[in-house]
């Protein structure tokens, strides 16, 4: 039986003008609908969320990579029996942080715009003379900002020590064309001291711990943890025993240098390290170049030939 | 009622008013006598005192000093009273801070200026009673002339800032005297805002101090500062006399507003008006093309901002510089930085006692700073305070909060209360900063903070005729009013800059005082006009 139809009363599409204050919502019965969309309205994944997803996971396996490698080390260190034998070499895998190139963005953080500036502290009656031979070689490898300042808890400097970072740049003018800032001011301090970014890190105090910072920057450190853990040694050594220890501990460090200086042209075998630069200034501050036993003496040399140290000499008188 | 009844009550009323009449007369008797007897009372003790005041001529109100003669007497300041002059007979002028009166004894402490000592006036052969009881009566502030004998003490008074003597007291005349209520006490107006709400005892708020100016004046906190702001004076004068500066005088009734229109004071001018000078800048810039080439000046500044803040006030002493340079405007910001150190160096090592008076009653850190003195870049700064967690477009200007924020970064990281920021936006600044040659957005200017606060704004000026004509039609100035100002340029202007700093504003934050209007003498502001 036909079943009553009912004309249209209007045509399907009629052009209707509609006023500027109302907005076209799309037609949501009409046909072709975006995949997309439906597979959202399914439960499906946004893909932007699903890269946040998979950037947390590879965040995550590096974490357990990295408390793997830190448990096998502590295994081996703790229990007697391991058969590491440290004097041979190496066999742990050098997961090292910097890979061998130093690129400031890696070390420091990204640059936000602000001029990386490492500040230190130091008092005029002692002057950092290690540090002063790191800023040397970063001016070598970066483009660096040095500027000297007294502080107003000092009344009078010696003009040596604000000349010691050498003469001003010319284009010294225009801080944004510098990688790098060194900042060194005399202030009376009771301890060497550094600061770099506040927000973000305590300031480090030290001569050697400082040195141990400008030294990665440079990105030349062994890459071996028992070369590291020897240059360690050998720069605790002179802080505590050559620079604050008495007579007779001197004489002992001496003799144990010129021991080791005499298998091998540096301390740490055939590379000049930041061992070399420590040990080296404690021995001129303290006087005994002069004194010193026979292989010292010819290793002072090499460091002074190096030209590194040429701006140690000047403030040694 | 009848007559007689009438007339009853009259006697009645009679004898009843004749016994209060009675009583009355008793009464009235009895003061009398009590009044007899009292005065017979008191001519006898004025008797007595009389007869007993041997020591009369040793003390009394002198005359009005109306320089009838010429007394050949030395002062000796109370400064100058040290164990060296024991058992010397001295005049001294000083105030009377305070005074006690225990039985026969009375201690004074006189003072003059920051320095007190205290005065001993016991009865004795030299000293009478009334004598003791008239100086235990004088009121405090007023200004007196003792002759005394300076004696050594073996024990230390802390009170008083001669510690190491005392006066015994032999002659005491009143010069001048003080009203016995005084608006407001010294003692309550040097205490320190904590122990005064501590201890339950008064301090004085600053609305008083300023209504009673010339007593607040007398503290020993407010002789310090004021020392010390003409110590930040000299020092800033004979620093730049000794680079070869001239000093100059700049008019402060000008014709036309100089740094737009909103916040000038007008005075009427004969049949037209003029207005008071908002800065010297247009004088000093007409100097360097007179070919002075290094001016500074001192005179007030008028600014008709309606800005009730800590530390604006609506006139004071501006402390201006203006110098022509080679090639770099750095050499502008170097000659200004070395100016401030020199300042700061000379108030730390000449005015240690004033920085160590006020901070017995506002305590704060000491000042520090670095030589040379430190420069950041505005581009650094933007990215300081983001990486601390502000959010701000690159080239909008630091508001105050962010000002006093990138202080105290800086602080941290420097340990300096007094930088430089170099290159601020070019949108920010008048249209006379000349614009940066490598970056059109920014510009040669520079601020200068002291404790986180601005306290210098300057820039390289824009010497060229034609861009500075450019730079006002940008920022939509009426060429007309500034016609003056530009044709000074068109006969040949050497490259200049340079800034000014507030005297009022300078002092308060290297003391680490918290209101302008401390450190201004008699401060004007929008509420203020006098004394």
């Amino acid at each position: 039986m036909p079943m009553y139809k009912v004309k249209p009363v209007s045509p399907g599409d009629i052009k209707i003008d509609l006023p500027a204050c109302m907005y076209k919502s799309p037609n949501i019965h009409a046909q072709g609908m975006n995949c997309g969309d439906h597979a959202l309205q399914n439960g499906g994944v946004d893909p932007a969320l699903e890269r946040l997803e998979g950037r947390q996971d590879e965040v995550l396996r590096r974490l357990y990579e990295l408390k793997a490698a830190v448990d096998g080390i502590t295994k081996t260190v703790t229990s007697p029996d391991a058969d590491l034998d440290v004097s041979t070499g190496s066999r742990l895998p050098a997961e090292s942080v910097f890979r061998g190139t130093a690129d400031l963005d890696s070390l420091l953080g990204k640059d936000l715009g602000a001029l990386r500036d490492v500040v230190i502290n130091a008092s005029p009656g002692r002057p950092p003379l290690s540090l002063l031979v790191l800023h040397a070689l970063l001016c070598q490898r970066y483009q660096v900002l040095s500027s000297v300042h007294v502080h107003s808890s000092v009344s009078a400097v010696p003009p040596s020590l604000l000349s010691c970072l050498g003469p001003r740049h010319t284009d010294s003018y225009a801080r944004q064309r510098f990688q790098l800032g060194f900042t060194l001011i005399w202030k009376d301090v009771s301890e060497l001291q550094m600061k770099f970014n506040t927000q973000s890190m305590c300031p480090i105090e030290g001569e050697a711990n400082v040195a141990r910072f400008l030294f990665r920057l440079l990105g030349a450190g062994p890459q071996d943890p028992v070369a590291a853990t020897q240059m360690d040694c050998w720069i605790d050594t002179a802080v505590f025993q050559l620079a604050e220890g008495g007579s007779k501990e001197r004489a002992a460090v001496l003799r144990s240098l010129n021991a080791a200086l005499g298998r091998s042209p540096w301390l740490l075998g055939q590379e000049f390290s930041l061992a070399d630069i420590v040990c080296a200034c404690c021995v001129l501050r303290a006087g005994q170049a002069s004194s010193a036993p026979v292989n010292v003496q010819r290793w002072l040399k090499s460091c002074q030939n190096l030209g590194h140290f040429d701006c140690v000499y000047p403030l040694l008188q | 009622m009848t007559k007689e009844n009438v007339q009853g009550a009259g006697e009645d009323e009679q004898q009843a008013q004749s016994k209060k009449a009675l009583k009355k007369q008793q009464k009235e008797a009895e003061k009398a006598a009590k009044k007899a007897e009292k005065q017979a009372k008191l001519a006898a003790e004025q008797q007595e005192a009389d007869e007993d005041d041997f020591a009369k001529d040793r003390y009394g109100i002198s005359p009005m000093v109306q320089s009838q003669q010429k007394l050949d007497r030395a002062l000796v300041r109370v400064q100058d009273l040290t164990p060296e002059k024991a058992e010397q007979q001295i005049w001294v002028r000083a105030r009377i801070h305070t005074s006690r009166a225990k039985g026969k004894q009375c201690f004074l402490v006189l003072r003059h200026q920051q320095f007190t000592v205290q005065a001993l006036l016991a009865v004795g052969d030299r000293a009478s009673k009334q004598m003791v009881k008239f100086a235990a009566n004088l009121t405090k502030e007023s200004i007196i002339d003792v002759e005394a004998v300076v004696k050594k003490v073996e024990q230390k008074i802390e009170s008083c800032s001669q510690q190491d003597v005392e006066l015994h007291v032999e002659r005491i005349f009143v010069i001048s005297q003080s009203e016995a209520r005084l608006p407001l006490q010294l003692e309550d107006a040097v205490r320190p805002e904590g122990e005064g709400d501590e201890e339950g005892r008064a301090t004085v708020n600053q609305d008083t101090r300023l209504d009673n100016r010339v007593i607040d004046l007398r503290t020993t906190t407010s002789q310090a500062i004021f020392r010390l702001q003409s110590g930040v004076c000299q020092l800033f004068r004979d620093t730049l006399i000794n680079k070869g500066f001239v000093e100059i005088q700049t008019p402060k009734i000008i014709s036309a507003a100089s740094e737009g229109g909103a916040n000038v004071f007008t005075v009427s001018y004969f049949k037209t008006s003029a207005y008071l000078a908002q800065s010297p800048q247009l004088y000093k810039q007409m100097c360097i093309c007179a070919d002075f080439d290094k001016v500074f000046c001192v005179g007030p500044v008028f600014r008709a901002e309606d800005s009730n803040t800590h530390r604006h006030l609506t006139e004071f002493v501006g402390l201006d510089i203006e110098m022509a340079f080679n090639y770099h405007y750095h050499e502008v910001i170097d000659s200004i930085t070395d100016t401030m150190v020199q300042i700061f160096k000379g108030l730390r090592d000449r005015f240690q006692t004033e920085i160590q008076t006020v901070n017995k009653q506002y305590p704060s850190e000491p000042f520090k700073f670095l030589e040379p003195t430190l420069r950041l870049e505005y581009k650094e700064a933007v990215a300081m305070l983001k990486a601390a967690g502000v959010e701000m477009g690159d080239e909008e200007d630091l508001s105050t909060p962010n000002e006093k924020l990138l202080g105290r970064l800086v602080k941290e990281k420097y340990d300096t209360d007094f930088y430089v920021l170099d290159k601020y936006p070019l949108a920010v600044r008048p249209f006379y900063t000349m614009p940066d040659p490598n970056n059109t957005k920014y510009s040669n200017s520079y601020d200068m903070f002291m404790r986180g606060e601005e306290i210098l704004s300057g820039a390289q000026r824009v010497h060229d005729a034609q861009l500075l004509t450019e730079r006002a039609m940008h920022h939509g100035i009426d060429l007309e009013k500034i016609k003056a100002y530009i044709d000074s340029f068109r006969y040949g202007a050497p490259p200049h800059a340079g800034g000014g700093i507030g005297l009022e504003r300078v002092t308060m934050l290297y003391l680490g005082l918290h209101n302008v209007r401390q450190t201004s003498m008699f401060p004007r502001d929008p509420k203020r006009l006098t004394p």
